[in-house]
């Protein structure tokens, strides 16, 4: 039986039965049977209940007159991405915002959830920010094929070469080819790594150090966990207005 | 009619906040390893399936090759 928390005990308790014939449907033999459902998993459906109950909540307050404390945090944040988008990807930025706030704002909280006593980071364990990493790398692409159609497969063909003559573009095109898809695969990693390394080394030291010395020492490390959670929740939301800028550019 | 515009990748290229560079540098020192890494996988990927041996040393060269230029591609860019 794998170490659970309170709320994925919970979660296995009332679901392990049919998560468990789900999974075998779909060919997959999980390693515990009676506990189906990992830590990083019920800790992502925590994070989505209590996103979709805040929004909810914010959804029946909103007022124009007298907006509310809540009204004004997700405002703000919202202000924030919008400059953000509007500065990397243009004045045509806006049909993309929703993504990225909300890209941010689950990051940020799957980040922050591991300070409290009780619950972990899921973005601790590999395959959460793989799962932001690949909802990213599809929405870029698609966004990409929206915005140019066809032409968007040019993109994977290198940058245009104006002046050079179309049997010198073929062979470079070729030659091109694996290259991009591998710098778009890059992507996907660098993305994954990079958020799952930073919120892992934050947990890793504020454990080492909250069993060395327990008194006040940790603190120092919850503060910067704080820091690194923000940033690294805010690097992936650039990053991904980046690449969406890439993908909606005009290039071709 | 809405008067023309100039380009937005221009005007994104113009003004970049600290932060905005920031995201992009951040992003060059894990896509040379991130390049090599997918090169190698996809080309021992292809090796397993076409029992050769040598598709995974190309793979590992054409993600270097990627992940060296983007990071030149992103210099240019930001030095224009």
């Amino acid at each position: 039986m794998p170490e659970q928390l309170w709320f994925t005990e919970i979660l296995n308790h009332l679901f392990a039965g049919p998560v468990t014939a789900f999974l075998h449907v779909l060919r997959i033999t999980p390693k515990h049977p009676e506990a189906p459902i990992p830590n990083s998993f019920a800790m992502e459906l925590l994070v989505f209940g209590f996103l979709l109950t805040l929004f909810l909540l914010l959804r029946s307050r909103l007022s124009v007159e007298s907006p509310g404390g809540l009204q004004h945090s997700f405002e703000a944040v919202e202000g924030f991405v919008v400059g953000q988008s509007r500065e990397i990807i243009g004045h045509h930025s806006e049909p993309y915002t929703p993504f990225f706030t909300i890209v941010f704002i689950f990051i940020l909280v799957c980040n922050l959830i591991g300070l409290i006593p009780g619950f972990e980071s899921p973005t601790g364990v590999p395959v959460v920010p793989l799962g932001c990493a690949i909802c990213a790398f599809l929405y870029y692409h698609t966004q990409g094929f929206k915005h140019a159609g066809p032409k968007y497969l040019l993109h994977f063909f290198g940058p245009p070469m104006e002046g050079m003559s179309i049997w010198a573009r073929i062979p470079l095109a070729i030659l091109m080819l694996p290259i991009e898809l591998v710098s778009h695969f890059a992507r996907l990693l660098s993305l994954t790594v990079r958020l799952w390394a930073n919120i892992f080394a934050g947990d890793l030291i504020t454990l080492v150090f909250f069993s060395m010395i327990p008194i006040a020492i940790p603190i120092i490390f919850m503060g910067l966990h704080i820091v690194v959670a923000i940033l690294q929740a805010y690097v992936f939301m650039l990053l991904s207005i980046i690449y969406v800028s890439g993908a909606v550019a005009e290039e071709h | 009619m809405a008067p023309p515009t100039p380009p937005d990748d221009q005007n994104a290229e113009k003004k970049q906040n600290p932060w905005v560079q920031v995201g992009r540098y951040s992003q060059l020192a894990l896509m040379l390893p991130a390049g090599t890494v997918v090169g190698w996988l996809a080309g021992s990927a292809l090796d397993r399936w076409l029992h050769t041996s040598w598709i995974s040393i190309v793979g590992l060269f054409l993600g270097i090759t990627a992940g060296m230029i983007e990071l030149i591609r992103t210099v240019l860019r930001d030095t224009k």
